[in-house]
């Protein structure tokens, strides 16, 4: 169970670099009172998650991941912050029980994760990777999988207009 | 450059890239220094006067001490900002700028990363520059820059979306996003260039690419005469100089997009003329635009914030997605 053969190559190195970037900006987004500053560093470990996947080889992921999670989805929460009223910052009453059961329930959620990855057997390679993996989902999404993906769309639409509704819902009443 | 991604990293080819990474710093300083110069030259001239002409020949050195100026400035934090994001914000929308800059072919073999997403990249990086901006404009603490680096992240986000759509077209006719795939694809005379096939494209292209830089007549994030400056009121000195340098850089940015993916890349204008390096031609073209945009600046007045967002959402989307549907009947009939 505790055998960890690892090889030091640049990769490993390149992978433990964006392991720990990718946690301390968690770890950060947990310790920060400032909501902006907890968003700041989601963005951080969005980052060393999309690094990650390029360690993969999956450079379409990785750029879509920038784009999605820390263009859009980061900056539509710094908006939701900056339109609010944030009063109650600051320091909470320390619950002791609370505090101590939550570090219980971590410790354990822990030692199952870690069991579970040390026991499973992750199969090597099954195919191998295409050369241009962007064209290889591009052929796949408008291919194989053309109905979920104009599923999805839809379901974009319907949102889109809804949200437009919404606003003008908001509008009318003057 | 690209068997050196190959080789295996020891210290030469780790020497090898810190090298071309300072040699692309110092050719972008380069072009950032002489593009201010030129764009207040181009802009005095169109205003009949002379610009820059007092420090060094012709006003050469005028930008070179600017940024002494800029370096030299006393730098203030204001007391009542978030220091920490204060900091961090001119080097956050400094860094996706120039990393940006490492996935552009100048010619056939000069390039640093042949990626295979292409304008995807820079899309994705440039998302964090405008999250600097709006931090920047947060940090600062004052309802000015505030309003400023709103209305920047507003602007840039809804630009973005018809951006990325006018290029989808280039990408259907070439059928990779890969930016090399896409210049080898415009081989030929200068008609088989993408501007001509991809005309409605090319102008949302421009148009989104301009708003997108934040410049005139787009550039009400800075308006100078209702915004105080925009998102940067805040900052002097060096992390100023860091905005300035960073929008700058996306200017370049731009421009090579617009070179390789509507303008042939390094492809001369006739098959006859390829005697004279690729490089030269891409350096003719990207110089053309750079000065289109400066004309531009020089020539229109600045549209009104509501204007400027139904002009992205209600005409320059609809367009593009015209423009897919059209580029997907010409490929289905020719």
């Amino acid at each position: 169970m505790f055998n960890f053969n690892i090889d030091f190559s640049g990769e490993f190195f390149a992978f433990f670099s964006l392991a720990i970037c990718a946690i301390v900006g968690a770890v950060l987004a947990i310790n920060f009172t400032k909501v902006v500053h907890i968003v700041m560093s989601l963005a951080f470990t969005f980052v060393a998650l999309a690094g990650l996947y390029i360690l993969l080889n999956a450079e379409f992921v990785a750029f879509v991941q920038v784009l999605l999670y820390v263009g859009a989805v980061t900056i539509l929460m710094i908006f939701g912050i900056m339109m609010t009223k944030h009063d109650g910052e600051g320091q909470e009453p320390a619950r002791p029980l609370l505090e101590t059961l939550a570090a219980i329930g971590c410790i354990c959620l822990f030692g199952i994760l870690f069991f579970a990855i040390r026991n499973a057997d992750f199969p090597t390679e099954v195919a191998p990777l295409p050369d241009d993996n962007t064209r290889a989902i591009g052929l796949e999404l408008f291919s194989r999988y053309a109905v979920p993906f104009e599923l999805i769309s839809v379901l974009l639409t319907v949102a889109f207009i809804g949200a437009v509704a919404l606003a003008k819902r908001e509008e009318d009443p003057q | 450059m690209q068997h050196f991604w190959n080789d295996p990293l020891g210290w030469g080819n780790a020497g090898i890239f810190i090298a071309g990474a300072v040699a692309v710093l110092a050719v972008v300083i380069f072009f950032v220094t002489y593009a201010i110069y030129f764009e207040r030259k181009f802009i005095g001239w169109m205003q009949f006067r002379k610009g820059p002409n007092r420090v060094g020949p012709l006003g050469l050195l005028q930008t070179v001490a600017d940024v002494a100026k800029l370096l030299l400035k006393e730098d203030t934090i204001p007391s009542k900002a978030d220091k920490g994001l204060f900091v961090l914000a001119p080097v956050l929308a400094f860094v996706p700028s120039f990393v940006v800059l490492a996935f552009i072919p100048y010619s056939m073999n000069l390039q640093f990363a042949d990626l295979n997403v292409g304008f995807l990249y820079y899309i994705a990086l440039s998302g964090i520059t405008t999250i600097a901006i709006v931090v920047g404009g947060w940090a600062s603490n004052n309802k000015y820059s505030l309003l400023g680096g709103m209305r920047s992240a507003a602007q840039m986000i809804s630009y973005e979306v018809p951006l990325v759509m006018s290029i989808v077209g280039v990408v259907m006719m070439t059928g990779s996003l890969n930016l090399r795939d896409i210049v080898i694809a415009q081989e030929g005379y200068f008609w088989d260039w993408n501007f001509l096939p991809q005309i409605l494209g090319f102008g949302i292209f421009v148009i989104s690419a301009i708003s997108e830089l934040n410049r005139t007549p787009f550039d009400l994030p800075e308006a100078e005469s209702e915004l105080v400056a925009g998102y940067h009121v805040e900052y002097s000195g060096f992390r100023f100089a860091f905005f300035m340098l960073t929008e700058y850089i996306y200017l370049y940015a731009i421009a090579c997009l617009t070179t390789l993916l509507f303008l042939g890349g390094w492809n001369p204008p006739f098959p006859q003329l390829d005697f004279i390096p690729g490089v030269l031609w891409f350096f003719l073209k990207f110089a053309f635009i750079v000065f289109t945009i400066f004309w531009i600046r020089a020539t229109f007045p600045r549209l009104r914030v509501d204007q400027l967002m139904s002009l992205a959402w209600k005409v320059l989307l609809p367009l593009a997605i015209l423009n897919i549907f059209l580029t997907a009947l010409g490929i289905e009939l020719m």
